[in-house]
């Protein structure tokens, strides 16, 4: 038990975080929500009734298509492009998906390498892209919860003030639908942005996100 | 069995996150028929006991009583073309109407009756509040 705890710890950490944060986002949003309702003479949800509706579902899922978009650019961008002296770069020259050989796939596979790696064709393809694809389908489905749940928000809205609800199509290209996605994308191609510059020439000592302390600016691809 | 409770969760699920309640629908169009059928009889009384709070008030103004208000209205419904619920809020197209309703702890009850469309703008309601 201690090992798995131990071994896990990274990933249980942020587990527990996310669990609390999204519980407290739950209470918070609750409160928030029946102060308006109260303001305009309607009735107060229940926790358990918040947290089924639309208006709690749309502030979850926009903030997860962007944090899951983040990361595809990011899996997706550092394949092709680097930044010299950041450790959350390859070396420059290694432009590319690289060859069988750097990346132990097909006859180049190591005795301990996933089966699905010692394969070739099809099923090789789609494990050297899995990563991808999931942040991506995650990224694409969270997206499309956030303009479901957006509509059902900003219809009853609209309704309230007496204007004609939506289509989805009507939605998704709403102002509404874009301010929602724009001011959660710019903090994450900001605070991507900021951690790949930061990191050429800031130090965080014994965190693999940075380069060792005494390593030179200039070099990239190295962690700590 | 496990099929079924994965076919209503998965309902629910989707019910929440579109704001969707399908017997939503009847019982807004319920009232709304109620409100119209209430003033095409003459019964004021019953017309202003389906308003919302604000509405009825918005209507006693002048010494005028609700009931007396809401009938010198000239109000026409007719037959429901269409109703949308989203969350609490609903909105019923009538033949010669368009009319918006809230959802409250005792039923549905109108906020918005007499409505004229203004393309963007808000519904310009002879009913309102």
């Amino acid at each position: 038990m201690r090992s798995f705890l131990k071994d896990n710890a990274l990933s249980l950490f942020f587990l527990v975080l996310f669990l609390l944060a999204l519980a407290g986002q739950s209470v918070a949003g609750n409160a928030d929500y029946n102060e308006r309702q109260v303001a305009e003479g309607g009735a107060a949800l229940s926790w358990a009734e918040y947290v089924t509706s639309s208006d709690f579902a749309v502030d979850v899922a926009e903030n997860w298509q962007s944090e899951y978009l983040q990361f595809l650019l990011f899996i997706m961008a550092t394949v092709w492009w680097v930044q010299r002296g950041s450790p959350e770069s390859k070396e420059p020259g290694k432009e590319g998906t690289e060859s069988d050989s750097d990346q132990q796939v097909g006859r180049h596979s190591e005795p301990d390498s996933p089966a699905w790696a010692k394969t070739t064709g099809l099923r090789l393809k789609l494990y050297s892209n899995s990563l991808g694809m999931t942040m991506g389908l995650i990224f694409l489905l969270s997206w499309l919860t956030q303009s479901l749940a957006g509509r059902a928000a900003y219809n009853a809205e609209q309704l309230a003030r007496l204007q004609d609800p939506l289509s989805w199509w009507e939605y998704v290209g709403s102002a509404d639908f874009w301010n929602r996605t724009l001011q959660n994308w710019q903090s994450e191609f900001l605070a991507v942005l900021s951690m790949v510059v930061l990191s050429v020439y800031l130090r965080q000592r014994g965190s693999p996100e940075s380069k060792p302390v005494g390593a030179a600016h200039k070099a990239t691809g190295v962690e700590g | 069995m496990n099929r079924r409770i994965t076919f209503i969760a998965i309902s629910a699920l989707l019910a929440g996150l579109t704001g969707c309640a399908s017997a939503g629908h009847g019982a807004a169009g319920q009232a709304a028929e109620s409100f119209h059928g209430a003033v095409a009889g003459g019964q004021g009384e019953q017309a202003c006991a389906l308003l919302t709070p604000r509405a009825a008030e918005s209507l006693r103004s002048g010494g005028e009583e609700c009931a007396q208000a809401v009938l010198s209205l000239n109000l026409s419904g007719g037959a429901i073309r269409r109703a949308e619920v989203w969350g609490d809020e609903a909105q019923v197209r009538l033949e010669h109407d368009t009319v918006f309703l809230h959802r409250f702890p005792q039923g549905w009850l109108v906020r918005g009756a007499g409505c004229q469309a203004r393309g963007d703008l808000p519904y310009d309601c002879e009913v309102e509040g």
